[in-house]
């Protein structure tokens, strides 16, 4: 114990002197909101999938899920995840990019008028200062649980490392930190799906424990089950929760887009995004198999365990020797740190960029507001903390957060899908839309009683699709400014330019030399394309195997 | 507003690339260091030896090659 203790220790005390050595590099709100637009792809990839993956979405959260429903919890791993990632790569991450802006709301704003930025933009980041709150409580429980540390030394000693670097290096140091976390998970934590399937005698070996020896339903083995299952009918992780919730996180959530936003060129932040649904595949071997094998280890090894959401430490815990523990605990607390810092970082951003910047102090230096980054994310980690007391015992705050991300996520999945895909859509049809869509995701939930989280999403995105269509139809059509550049058809239009362009010149060739350099295309092995279609690939093959 | 200068991104990515090194390295080999491979079972030790293996190596490419690119930054 010892031993893990001094493991964990080490890797905090060299992210909080690596954080301060990268600190000195940081000048411009550039670099600190968008790590001076220098990240390469790889670095996106690894910190896209860093930041995906927290205490909430991961080790602790999705493997109690997978340990109580089985392999189905692998639907965000082998499906949902991939998909979401692939689509916002391929279609929407390029018209961010390309528009030169620091968030999300920024983007809409450019396309649909100041309203939606500001509403959308104050629902993130509400569900953000939850968010934080949330982790580090976990945290504190994981820690508090395993090492037996007090609880809020500990939650102090999480909050002062990772609030220091992304407080003083901003997205750099967090995309810095958040690729060894990326290495630590991956590597580090990997061994144990091995070592419980030799325990096992491999998957015959636990599919005959489970299936037959204890008489479990062979949906316990399905990533897809049927509509009568009751935590995730496939149909519906097909319609609300793969094409609108998952979609929707990917494409709109500051701290992954942001990620991308910060990438030294387009292709960068295309590529990363579509890569970084390699390692996402790859996830469901971390946290989701091993926790469907645990209920054998538990029941040969006599452990009990209380709730699902402590098995995955209870597990480690039993199963690892010392050494190996520290390295587990370090590659599990990484998972919350990579998701606290990005989501701290983006809070900042939201609020200097959407609020601070619009409304308090207009016209002020560059300086001013790389300070105001700063002092804005000190703020965001005092709030945070002080939420931490409440923020699991009081439904309410919870709930809140639910409530907001229903109400956000269809909506906001509905009017960007139509600003992207259709020329004609306006402000006021987008207003309207998302206003209904919002309205009628809290109808649902309050009055008609659907706590399906992804039931909601579908429906508000269904509603306010239509209502945006509608409205825009029946007024004027949006100005130029609002489109050019900012939907799929220019982009279109842009392309066919340059393609035609291109044309034109291998036929100067032959004429006389030409002024500009030829087009510098990436080698066939790092054609974006390419990877998407052998990523999607595996997706089906894991599905036929595992559906 | 007008943006104030920046850093040089290629710079900060060197910065970035060694500091991985290091952190990946440091962490691999103290983990190394402190745990007792002997006394863990079969194929555990070998499972825990290929993957802090892996870290090391990881930190030691990442170092060596932010190193070379921190330099070449200098230089230029």
């Amino acid at each position: 114990m010892p031993t893990d203790f001094l493991i964990v220790g080490l890797y905090l005390g060299l992210m909080f002197v690596a954080g301060i050595f990268f600190s000195r590099n940081i000048r411009s709100t550039a670099d600190y909101f968008l790590a001076a637009r220098s990240a390469p792809w790889f670095w996106i990839m690894g910190a896209v999938w860093a930041t995906n993956i927290g205490f909430l979405h991961g080790y602790l959260a999705h493997g109690g899920a997978a340990y109580e429903w089985g392999l189905i919890q692998a639907n965000f791993e082998w499906f949902q995840g991939p998909f979401g990632y692939i689509m916002s790569g391929l279609f929407f991450i390029a018209f961010y990019w390309r528009a030169g802006i620091y968030t999300v709301p920024q983007f809409l704003e450019r396309r649909y008028g100041t309203g939606i930025r500001t509403i959308y933009s104050f629902a993130w980041i509400i569900i953000f200062v939850v968010t934080i709150a949330a982790e580090f409580y976990l945290g504190g429980i994981f820690l508090k649980n395993i090492l037996r540390l007090p609880f809020w030394p500990t939650v102090f000693v999480l909050a002062f490392v990772v609030g220091t670097y992304t407080l003083l290096g901003g997205l750099g140091a967090a995309i810095m930190m958040e690729f060894v976390q990326f290495i630590i998970m991956m590597v580090g934590t990997m061994p144990l799906v091995f070592i419980l399937l030799n325990m096992v005698g491999g998957f015959a070996g636990l599919k005959g424990v489970l299936l037959g020896e204890w008489g479990i339903s062979p949906q316990y083995f399905s990533v897809l089950p049927d509509i009568h299952h009751p935590y995730g009918p496939g149909p519906w992780i097909i319609l609300g929760q793969c094409l609108v919730t998952t979609l929707g996180w990917c494409a709109g959530h500051q701290s992954m887009v942001q990620r991308n936003l910060g990438a030294r060129s387009i292709y960068d932040a295309k590529f990363g995004y579509v890569a970084a649904a390699i390692p996402k595949t790859l996830g469901a071997f971390l946290y989701v198999i091993p926790m469907v094998i645990a209920p054998v280890i538990f029941a040969q090894r006599g452990i009990f365990v209380e709730r699902a959401d402590a098995s995955y430490a209870k597990l480690i815990f039993n199963l690892l020797p010392s050494g190996m523990l520290g390295l587990f605990i370090a590659g599990l607390l990484s998972a919350g740190l990579s998701s606290i810092s990005s989501v701290l970082n983006s809070t900042s951003t939201m609020i200097v960029k959407d609020f601070y910047e619009r409304f308090l102090a207009r016209g002020k230096s560059d300086r001013h507001y790389f300070i105001a980054g700063r002092v804005t994310t000190f703020g965001v980690i005092a709030v945070s903390m002080l939420l931490v007391p409440v923020v699991l015992k009081a439904y309410l705050i919870m709930w809140l957060e639910q409530t907001l991300l229903a109400m956000v996520l269809g909506p906001f999945m509905g009017i960007l899908m139509l600003a992207i895909f259709w020329r004609r859509a306006n402000t006021a049809g987008s207003l309207t839309g998302f206003l209904v869509g919002g309205v009628f995701a809290v109808m649902l939930q309050q009055i008609f009683g659907i706590n399906i989280f992804f039931q909601i999403s579908w429906w508000s995105f269904v509603v306010t699709f239509l209502a945006t269509v509608v409205v825009s139809l029946l007024t004027q059509k949006p100005r130029p400014e609002r489109v050019d550049g900012l939907t799929w058809e220019s982009d279109f239009r842009a392309k066919l330019g340059e393609v035609l362009s291109e044309r034109s010149e291998k036929v100067a060739v032959k004429v006389g030399p030409l002024d500009r350099p030829p087009l510098r295309r990436p080698p066939w092995y790092l054609n974006i394309k390419y990877w998407a279609t052998v990523i999607l690939l595996v997706q089906v093959v894991l599905l036929l195997f595992f559906g | 507003m007008k943006e104030a200068k920046g850093a040089d991104p290629k710079r900060v990515v060197a910065v970035q690339m060694f500091s991985i090194g290091v952190i990946l390295f440091v962490l691999g080999g103290v983990t190394l260091l402190l745990s007792d491979p002997p006394a863990m079972a079969p194929f555990i030790r070998r499972a825990f030896l290929i993957s802090i293996g892996c870290i090391i190596l990881i930190g030691l490419a990442f170092g060596i090659g932010g190193l070379l690119r921190l330099r070449r930054v200098k230089r230029a």
